[in-house]
């Protein structure tokens, strides 16, 4: 016996037949079923419309003039629902003039047929509906097809962003006399932010904001891949040293930049508590202030390379003493680089302007009032990259 | 071969001369027709010509499978008429289209007969 490799039979197309006249409806539909197709008939446009919910035919045809619902009527009501506005609708009429032609396309017919057709030209009719009919159904899988992929993504990138959460540190007293405090808002498609604390006993502690360069999974992969790295026991193995400068000039080597382009920009400071000093290296990046008692505020940068752009590249650590009430600030660019309605960005000197400004608040409340800020240049609520914001306040 | 009010010959190519198609559409009209008319009748004794246009209409699209000239053009008058208000008039034209519609439904009835003793 030789084995059957043909395709299975396709299951027929289906129409719709809606006409109030009983004979007329049994000819049209003995003639569309010896053309191969499935008929559903329906006496008034009322069981049409029901009909057309139940089974959604690839195509209907629609007699113009029935009781109550008539066959315009009907497309009007097609049009207006959203699970059937796609349908393929054939009017059916003995009225054949162009202003009624007219009317019952702008009514949301997408075709005539007069019921004196000839039967090559209902077979036409129908035959080119149904192509239509077939082209908007692949059309419709399409956009499923991209809107199930669409939410697969969207729940990976969440999945990724609690992730990069679970990494970030507590809020509160980290060293004697220090409080931090800090917010994280990552964007729809997911940026690569990351912020942490590395423990140095009782005396010092680091703290670092780091950005990968690109948006989506992989740039938050990088990012914990790097944050791995910077964590203390890592830091102690790989580079023996708690400075700042020679953590990013290692970091520098050891993360070169990927095949696509990508790289990091950082800022990785230390607090010691026994000096009342803070200690910082920056690489290209651009969001680190400290803001004194008085309300006086210093720019914590260094003009240098990002990570990963140039192998021999030395990072150098610049000293700054810290008093009583002095503020760390550490932001990512997509806070001051949100951009307002006309596209113009928030910028580092409204962002140094809303700092000084909110100076008086409790330091609790500075991360989530310098989101507001950015929020109200902005003008949604969405960020178009993460946003992530440290804030660490020196007690007396 | 043509009848004098009906062509069946081309009335059953339209259905791509299925005689059992075409004998249940007869049956269908036989039982249906008749009511048809009687709408139209009642829609001229009530002067209502939306009803008229309506009846008219649907018997029009009935008779129109027949391929029967005679009646399908006293069908559209009379939906021509109730159209334009005019229902006087088509109470005179309702006689013309009650003999044609007599003669098609005899000329079904004969038919279906002979089919029967075939």
């Amino acid at each position: 016996m030789t084995p059957d490799f043909s395709p299975p039979p396709a299951a027929p197309q289906t129409v719709l037949l809606v006409d109030d006249e009983p004979v007329a409806r049994l000819s049209m539909s003995a003639r569309l079923k010896r053309l191969g197709y499935r008929v559903l008939e329906a006496g008034d446009g009322k069981t049409g419309l029901a009909l057309l919910r139940q089974e959604r035919p690839d195509l209907t045809i629609v007699d113009w003039m029935m009781p109550e619902i008539d066959g315009p009527s009907l497309c009007e009501l097609v049009r207006r629902d959203p699970l059937l506005q796609s349908s393929q609708i054939l009017l059916m009429t003995g009225h054949d003039q162009p202003q009624q032609i007219a009317e019952g396309l702008a009514r949301g017919a997408d075709d005539f047929l007069s019921k004196s057709a000839s039967k090559q030209e209902i077979t036409a009719r129908v035959q080119a509906g149904m192509r239509a009919a077939s082209l908007v159904r692949s059309l419709e899988r399409a956009r499923d097809d991209i809107q199930h992929k669409q939410e697969l993504l969207e729940r990976e990138l969440q999945s990724a962003a609690d992730y990069v959460r679970s990494l970030l540190p507590p809020q509160g007293a980290i060293l004697p006399g220090a409080t931090v405090v800090h917010a994280f808002r990552p964007s729809l498609g997911l940026g690569g932010d990351l912020f942490n604390i590395v423990e140095w006993g009782d005396a010092a502690m680091g703290l670092y904001l780091l950005d990968a360069s690109g948006h989506g999974v992989s740039s938050a992969l990088r990012s914990a891949s790097l944050s791995t790295f910077l964590r203390r026991d890592s830091l102690r193995h790989q580079v023996g040293s708690n400075d700042p400068g020679a953590i990013l000039t290692e970091a520098n080597r050891c993360f070169p930049m990927t095949e696509d382009g990508g790289y990091f920009t950082i800022v990785f400071t230390r607090l010691d508590a026994r000096t009342r000093t803070v200690t910082y290296a920056s690489a290209g990046h651009g969001g680190a202030l400290l803001q004194r008692a008085d309300g006086h505020i210093l720019a914590l940068s260094q003009p240098a390379l990002p990570l990963g752009f140039c192998p021999d590249t030395r990072y150098e650590s610049r000293v700054e003493p810290l008093a009583a009430g002095d503020r760390l600030l550490l932001f990512s660019d997509g806070l001051y680089e949100a951009p307002g309605p006309t596209k113009e960005l928030w910028g580092l000197e409204r962002l140094r302007a809303a700092v000084q400004r909110l100076r008086p608040l409790e330091l609790e409340r500075i991360p989530e009032a310098l989101l507001d800020e950015a929020l109200e240049w902005l003008g949604h609520d969405l960020f178009p990259d993460d946003v992530a914001i440290v804030a660490v306040e020196v007690k007396g | 071969m043509p009848d004098s009010v009906c062509d069946f010959d081309e009335s059953l190519a339209r259905v791509d001369h299925d005689v059992e198609i075409f004998h249940c559409m007869a049956k269908l009209f036989l039982d249906q027709g008749p009511k048809d008319l009687a709408a139209i009748h009642a829609a001229l004794t009530l002067r209502d010509p939306a009803a008229l246009t309506r009846s008219a209409h649907r018997l029009k699209g009935a008779v129109l499978q027949f391929c029967a000239p005679s009646v399908f053009q006293a069908t559209r008058d009379l939906e021509a008429l109730g159209k334009s208000g005019r229902v006087e008039e088509a109470a005179q034209a309702y006689g013309a289209l009650k003999a044609e519609m007599d003669r098609l439904l005899e000329a079904l009835r004969r038919r279906l007969a002979e089919g029967e003793s075939s």
